[in-house]
């Protein structure tokens, strides 16, 4: 008699779909995967419905990778469906994790946001003044559209999540060791960070860090300025996420000669990301000319998208503005 | 210790740049009378006394003596010098010798934690006295790089430890571990302020005791140097409940630790920009700077905030 494989679902809700891409990013790898576990779940690649979740015994999917923020009705009617139906719920990518690309409309309230995308973007001829509505009557019925919600809320803040992947997305060797440990069953206590590191990106980066007395006197964006390969970014006045991201990622961006983005979240001991980077950054600009602080500081172009560029639903600042989450 | 050196110490000290000038110390005491740290923490400091032993070739005497350890070059003594000798200069040129001859410096310094430390070097473009300084080191048979702190340069601001994002550098007392807890008032008088003073802003024992005089929902926490402030430290306020942060801290050119009152002013200033970006109101966290000649301004500021932080509460 042939032992039950392991169940699998995936699963995308307020997300680009990147982190899809990167498990279809193990190519081959995927065929040891398909023999290994019954993917039961995953409407990206494969044809399944919620009812076909519906119909699971309550945790009977092992195992749950949960990748986007919580934006609409349905990211969380779904979400809450596999929380009862999965044994471990993993968010999955910086959007599950910490609210990701699509937190940054928390700096907005819902009105002024959909006002900009439906009323006054650049890009519309011009506006009909329409509105995503939840109910709609056409000719043939009533159709219904998921009513989009005050906020983006990460995972945890709306259902109990058992390990968080960080990742813009996940890079895929992470994303096949995690595989790995979770089929051997030998993940690490619940509530972790998992496929990732433990200290920060530029423990793993290899550019020539901070010397003394070298600080920062203006602020410039990475099309301004040739940059060296081979120095750190904040020496050469560009802002870098690596001194406050976790480790884990590869590095393609640094490859690439980009600065850290800040993708891979806060390390342990960080509870707001966007604040320490404000504590690292504010220690390192040069203070010769003290009048000249406040115009240092206003060269820093949007400042609170690119402090909390992937962590904005996850801050103590957002936590703030919309009161904490369950 | 004998030295078998031909020049007298006053020619040693003479022979490091910053150390010329010390024969131009006609001992009139006005750098005493300006200095905080004979005021608030070693009556035995003394830079006039200092540059005396230099002439009167009082070699170990001057290496022992805390003056040659506890300057930090804050040079609030420069501009009243009436010889315009930049006393910090000199004392330090002491200090370089004091070190060569075996000396080490006896205050409470930082020291990194290589289990935490990222190697990030955040620590060495932040110290305001080029303390840290990265290493590389065999780990295992991997190369791996973390700082290391030359202890007799670090004069424990803080600013280092505030600017770490992994809590790898730190001195007892002003560890993340030490602070954090602080920040808690359980009064249920509103509003609720906590005030993060710099140890070297309030200059006089009355500002200091106007600190004590206000009731438990004003909470005031210690800090060697406002370039010890964690913007984090202050949202984790906000988020517990507190109504308001006031960070303060030396006027621009006093600083006693050189520039960790910029290092505030920017870290705060940033902090602010981010308020204001996700439109909370503007006014709960505030820095502000208090200068040698403001006495009794700390009551002023606190005032202010707690009356802001009314109105703030009332437009809830």
């Amino acid at each position: 008699m042939m032992a039950t494989k392991p169940k699998l679902a995936f699963y995308w809700a307020a997300s680009c779909g990147g982190c899809e891409i990167t498990i279809t990013e193990l190519g081959m790898r995927l065929i040891d995967v398909g023999d290994l576990v019954d993917i039961v779940f995953w409407p990206a690649a494969m044809d399944f419905k919620y009812e076909d979740v519906e119909k699971l015994a309550d945790k009977e999917i092992d195992i749950c990778f949960f990748n986007g923020g919580i934006r609409n009705s349905e990211n969380e009617k779904v979400a809450r469906l596999l929380r009862d139906k999965s044994k471990i719920l993993v968010a999955f990518g910086s959007c599950s994790h910490l609210g990701g690309i699509p937190g940054l409309a928390n700096l907005y309230d819902l009105e002024n946001m959909l006002e900009r995308v439906y009323d006054t973007a650049p890009s519309l001829d011009e506006s009909r003044g329409t509105r995503p509505q939840p109910v709609n009557k056409v000719p043939e019925g009533e159709i219904e559209l998921p009513a989009l919600q005050p906020r983006v809320r990460t995972l945890a803040q709306t259902v109990e999540v058992d390990y968080f992947m960080p990742g813009c997305p996940p890079v895929v060797d992470q994303v096949w060791a995690v595989f790995q440990a979770a089929l051997a069953g030998k993940l690490p206590p619940k509530g972790s960070v998992i496929g990732a590191g433990e200290k920060t990106v530029c423990d793993v980066c290899t550019r020539e860090k901070g010397m003394s007395g070298v600080r920062i006197t203006e602020f410039k964006r990475p099309h301004e300025v040739e940059l060296d390969p081979n120095i750190c970014f904040l020496r050469q006045g560009v802002i870098c996420y690596g001194p406050v991201t976790r480790s884990g990622c590869n590095t393609p961006c640094l490859d690439g000669n980009m600065p850290c983005r800040g993708c891979y979240g806060p390390p342990e001991g960080v509870l707001d990301q966007g604040a320490k980077l404000a504590s690292a950054l504010g220690a390192i600009i040069d203070t010769d000319e003290p009048e000249k602080l406040q115009q240092i500081l206003d060269s820093i172009v949007d400042p609170a998208g690119l402090c909390y560029r992937f962590g904005m639903a996850h801050s103590i600042l957002n936590e703030l503005k919309y009161g904490k989450e369950s | 210790m004998e030295t078998n050196t031909s020049k007298n110490f006053a020619d040693e000290v003479r022979a490091i740049p910053g150390g010329e000038h010390v024969e131009m110390c006609y001992s009139c005491g006005t750098c005493v009378s300006k200095c905080m740290i004979q005021q608030k923490v070693e009556p035995d400091y003394n830079p006039r006394r200092l540059l005396r032993m230099v002439m009167m070739d009082m070699r170990e005497e001057a290496f022992a003596s805390p003056t040659t350890w506890m300057c930090s070059a804050c040079d609030l003594c420069y501009s009243g010098c009436p010889q315009e000798i930049h006393i910090s200069s000199v004392i330090a040129a002491v200090k370089q010798l004091a070190i060569q001859n075996g000396y080490t410096s006896p205050l409470d310094t930082v020291a990194v934690k290589e289990e935490k430390c990222s190697g990030c070097g955040i620590c060495v473009m932040a110290c305001p006295y080029e303390a840290p300084h990265l290493i590389e080191k065999d780990v295992d048979g991997v190369m791996d790089r973390f700082a290391e702190v030359d202890v007799n340069r670090c004069m424990g601001c803080g600013t280092c430890v505030a600017a770490c994002p992994m809590g790898a550098i730190a001195r007892e007392g002003v560890a993340n571990e030490d602070i954090v807890p602080q920040i808690a008032i359980k009064s249920k008088t509103t509003p609720s302020l906590v005030v993060f003073i710099c140890d070297w802003c309030l200059r006089v024992e009355e500002d200091e005791s106007i600190l004590e005089s206000y009731p438990d929902n004003v909470r005031v926490i210690h800090i060697p140097c406002s370039g010890r402030i964690d913007p984090q430290m202050a949202v984790m306020a906000l988020a517990s409940g507190i109504d308001g942060v006031l960070v303060c801290g030396c006027a621009p050119g006093e600083c006693h630790f050189k520039r960790g009152t910029y290092v505030s002013q920017c870290k705060i200033g940033l902090l602010d920009k981010l308020i204001q970006q996700v439109e909370l109101p503007e006014q709960r966290v505030k820095f502000v700077q208090i200068g040698t000649q403001d006495r009794g301004r700390i009551r002023l500021e606190i005032d202010n905030m707690l009356s802001s932080l009314e109105i703030v509460k009332e437009v809830a």
